[in-house]
């Protein structure tokens, strides 16, 4: 009986094994599924299709995170590109250096689902209309993978045509192009997509969310000038190797005017367009300007002639919803959110600010009577100025400062934000611990008031602002954040003023285009922030404007890194706190300020092989490695 | 009914087993290697000082292999380097971005403990260096001799409280943009003002001192003096 059994099993699993191999009885469409054919075969299918595309567009933004990736949610840490560059610094991990994001995988995952797309819509019945409009929005989405690839790894395999699975490894594997030819891939995409792609969509919203015409022309403004930069900088950080003499990483300072041009064509096509404004050009006063500075970015669907592209974001508590707020709301205003103040916003930045009476020019937090900059530990024998409130060091500066960062003595969301970082006693001693001290009947706490749901800075906690300075920009002031995902703040991607920036840089760095159009550009942005003294077109101008109206909006990296000065500036560099104490050595308590190093900071030099980024597996797919990865 | 349970699963063992030849040992050798030496000059038989941090490197690339990784070994401050975890075997060394005309490549073979040892030609020499303190500062005077005929880019005076005190961690610097081409009997002055850096550098401590030179070369690191301890 045993043995029938064991004899019957057997001959089953050798049946089983010769028959399956070649028959197709296992081979069933999936009833829980719908087939790839079904979905690219229907105008339809194709819209649904789309969106997954642009969701998964490398657009750094609310959900962009070095480490994380795109479309990062969760517990990121918001470790973000802001942190990274002269910015901000992180309250928790102050010292985070790592340069390790990979974007390559998924790069070519989205290049291939592009692929497949512009493959199956040449069966698809469109009209001649729709299918140039569909071609430009596949040459937009490409330029865009692509530039998201070319500005971290250099050149790249460059695969426009889907390839099919095969065990013949060599067949698929596709060399690195060189830098210079990526980005000239990505430049004629672009051109394709500006030719084919419509000026408008049905709705507004559409418009402003889907490939356009103007996208496509804000994005070339952006990508000609990073390909000019490269090409014109990169003797300041010159590499070594294979990879640099086979021309994949770096360019020739010649290639520079090329691409200056192309930028200066794109953005003149904008600039001439008409379609275009800043929103709110000219603002009575600086307070008004400040609050429309804040509204933009609040709700950049207010400013619709402002933008060129936006990402939009909807559904609290889901998926399509991000967790700026709940990351940078001060700790006073976190409102039960796990993990708050993380973005704090360096000193550095603050002083790149101009003040309204040195239009032209940095105007640096001066915190002594003697007018110099005194960076250092508290000294008993400098003359500090004393301020009777923290938020008159600030008095003068930018509109843009007050719409972006919250300071000592903000207001926000109806409380006053409470930032201090010591007590200087009587004697000229200071107490820069958990401590109170009474003094003429009056307690006075470290941290400025005795229970950390009362303060919002320096004590040393993850929740507290370690430069003395919090995230503003983007916020939402009127809403409440208690849990996860929701913030539903559209992101504006590509803007007018920085179509107006990369124009007016494109024209100082190249001489080609019109000083007078560039130079209009420069101040209307300035105009729009309430000043109103025109300044002259130099660079060191245009890159101070450039810092100050784009912070947060994660470009100062990217210039950082494409002006080839990433290298000199974080070199032994730590980033810079300012820490308001409140001063009991004169009659009346005063509040006084110091210029210092971020607590808990220590010296950052980036490694010049960063400038790139190290290409996975190259055991398996053969590519050339980046120099020193 | 056990033994049909008993009999798959040995039957779908040996199956795996035989498919993943797990049977098999990984008969290779461990990294029992190991590589020593100094990035010397040339000329005068010394060590050429280094930085650790982005500093020059030693790259080895190992023979037998499609499309290799790249590996570096990191050069300490005073010239040597060390990797006790070394597989034997034949490797294409280089000494690269260094301070230093650049050389070939050279073919060696790693077995047991293996002395490699490198002569340059360093971009400058940095010679009769004095560093002192006098009064509220740290002065230093030194010559350069530089062996090529591209500019001097900078100078400095860099003071940390580690060793390894150099251009790429210090915590004061004195820089000085040069841009010319050096003349070996010039006395080049450095100096750092220790009042105004007293709350960095605090006084009754121990600090290193070291000066370098650049070089303006694609890729160049700083040449420097010996560091010196100097109480202040």
């Amino acid at each position: 009986m045993m043995k029938k059994i064991i004899f019957t099993y057997m001959l089953f699993v050798i049946l089983l094994g010769t028959s399956s191999s070649c028959s197709d009885y296992l081979e069933v469409e999936p009833k829980n599924k719908v087939s790839a054919n079904a979905v690219l075969s229907d105008p339809d299918g194709i819209r649904g299709y789309l969106a997954n595309l642009y969701y998964q567009l490398p657009i750094e933004d609310f959900v962009y995170f070095p480490r994380a990736g795109y479309n990062a949610r969760g517990n990121t840490g918001s470790l973000s590109l802001s942190q990274y560059s002269l910015e901000a610094i992180h309250s928790e991990w102050p010292n985070w250096n790592e340069f390790n994001n990979q974007w390559w995988d998924k790069g070519y995952k989205l290049n291939r689902n592009i692929n497949l797309l512009e493959e199956s819509i040449l069966t698809v019945d469109f009209s001649e209309a729709e299918r140039t409009q569909i071609e430009g929005e596949i040459a937009f989405l490409r330029a865009y993978t692509y530039y998201g690839l070319v500005k971290q790894y250099g050149g790249v395999s460059i695969i426009t045509e889907n390839q099919e699975y095969t065990t013949d490894w060599e067949s698929l594997r596709v060399p690195r192009s060189t830098e210079k030819v990526t980005w000239d891939f990505v430049l004629s995409q672009l051109d394709i997509a500006i030719d084919k792609l419509p000026e408008s969509r049905h709705n507004e919203d559409e418009t402003k969310r889907r490939g356009t015409k103007w996208a496509a022309a804000g994005l070339k403004t952006r990508v000609a000038l990073h390909a000019a930069s490269i090409a014109k900088f990169w003797n300041q950080a010159p590499l070594s190797g294979e990879a640099v003499s086979k021309g994949l990483v770096g360019m020739k300072a010649s290639e520079a005017e090329h691409y200056y041009k192309e930028t200066i064509e794109a953005a003149e096509m904008i600039l001439n367009s008409g379609s275009f404004n800043l929103y709110m050009p000219e603002p009575a006063s600086p307070l008004e300007a400040a609050i429309n500075y804040q509204n933009l970015f609040m709700n950049p669907n207010v400013a619709s002639t402002e933008m060129l592209f936006m990402r939009g974001y909807g559904h609290a508590g889901g998926p399509l919803a991000h967790d700026y707020d709940g990351w940078n709301n001060p700790n006073q205003t976190g409102e039960g959110f796990p993990h708050v103040g993380r973005t704090n916003p360096v000193l550095g930045l603050i002083d790149l600010y101009e003040n309204y009476n040195t239009p032209g020019e940095s105007s640096p937090i001066i915190t002594t009577t003697d007018g110099q900059l005194h960076d250092g530990e508290f000294n008993d024998a400098i003359p500090y100025k004393r301020f009777s409130s923290p938020e008159d060091i600030f008095e003068g500066k930018d509109a843009r400062l007050f719409a972006s960062i919250i300071f000592p003595g903000s207001i926000w969301k109806g409380t006053e934000i409470v930032i201090q970082g010591g007590i200087v006693k009587p004697d000229g001693s200071v107490i820069g611990s958990k401590d109170s001290y009474e003094h003429n009947g009056v307690t006075y706490y470290t941290y400025g008031a005795e229970t950390p749901n009362r303060y919002s800075g320096f004590d040393g906690t993850p929740n507290m602002t370690r430069t003395g300075f919090l995230m503003k920009k983007f916020l939402d002031e009127g809403s409440r954040i208690n849990t996860w995902l929701q913030s539903t703040t559209d992101f504006a991607d590509i803007r007018y003023a920085e179509v107006l920036l990369n124009y007016a840089e494109a024209v100082a760095e190249s001489g080609y285009g019109s000083i007078l159009l560039a130079t209009k550009a420069l101040n209307d942005i300035r105009k729009r922030a309430g000043h109103t003294t025109i300044i002259p077109l130099t660079l060191e101008n245009v890159l101070r404007e450039r810092s100050v109206e784009l912070a947060f909006e994660n470009k100062d990296y990217w210039d950082l890194i494409r002006r080839r000065n990433y290298h000199t500036i974080f070199n032994n560099f730590i980033k810079t706190a300012l820490v308001p104490m409140i001063d009991l050595r004169g009659p009346e308590p005063a509040f006084i300020f110091v210029r210092k190093n971020v607590p808990g900071a220590q010296p950052n030099t980036f490694s010049e092989r960063d400038f790139y980024r190290s290409i996975p597996r190259i055991n398996n797919n053969g590519l050339i490695q980046n120099p020193q990865h | 009914m056990k033994s049909i349970r008993t009999f798959s699963i040995a039957l779908i063992g040996l199956l795996l087993l035989n498919s993943c030849e797990l049977t098999e040992l990984d008969n290779y050798n461990g990294p029992n290697a190991t590589i020593h030496g100094g990035v010397y000059d040339q000329e005068t038989g010394e060590l050429v000082q280094q930085d650790i941090i982005n500093g020059m490197a030693i790259e080895y690339i190992e023979h037998g292999y499609d499309n290799p990784h790249t590996q570096y070994i990191v050069v300490k401050n005073d010239g040597t380097f060390r990797n006790n975890i070394m597989f034997s075997g034949d490797y294409t060394i280089q000494p690269v971005r260094g301070n230093f005309v650049p050389i070939e490549s050279v073919e060696i073979k790693v077995e047991g403990d293996k002395i490699q040892n490198f002569n340059v030609q360093p971009y400058i020499r940095i010679r009769n260096v004095v560093i002192q303190k006098q009064d509220n500062k740290v002065v230093a005077t030194f010559n350069l001799a530089q062996t090529v005929t591209n500019n001097v880019n900078t100078i400095g005076l860099f003071a940390h409280a580690e060793m390894n005190v150099g251009e790429p961690l210090n915590l004061v610097a004195a820089k000085i943009n040069i841009n010319a081409v050096s003349n070996d009997v010039f006395q080049y002055r450095l100096e750092i003002n220790l009042e105004a850096n007293s709350s960095t550098l605090k006084s009754g401590k121990e600090y290193y001192f070291r000066v370098g030179a650049l070089i303006d070369a694609p890729e160049a690191k700083y040449n420097y003096a010996p560091a010196l301890k100097i109480a202040i």
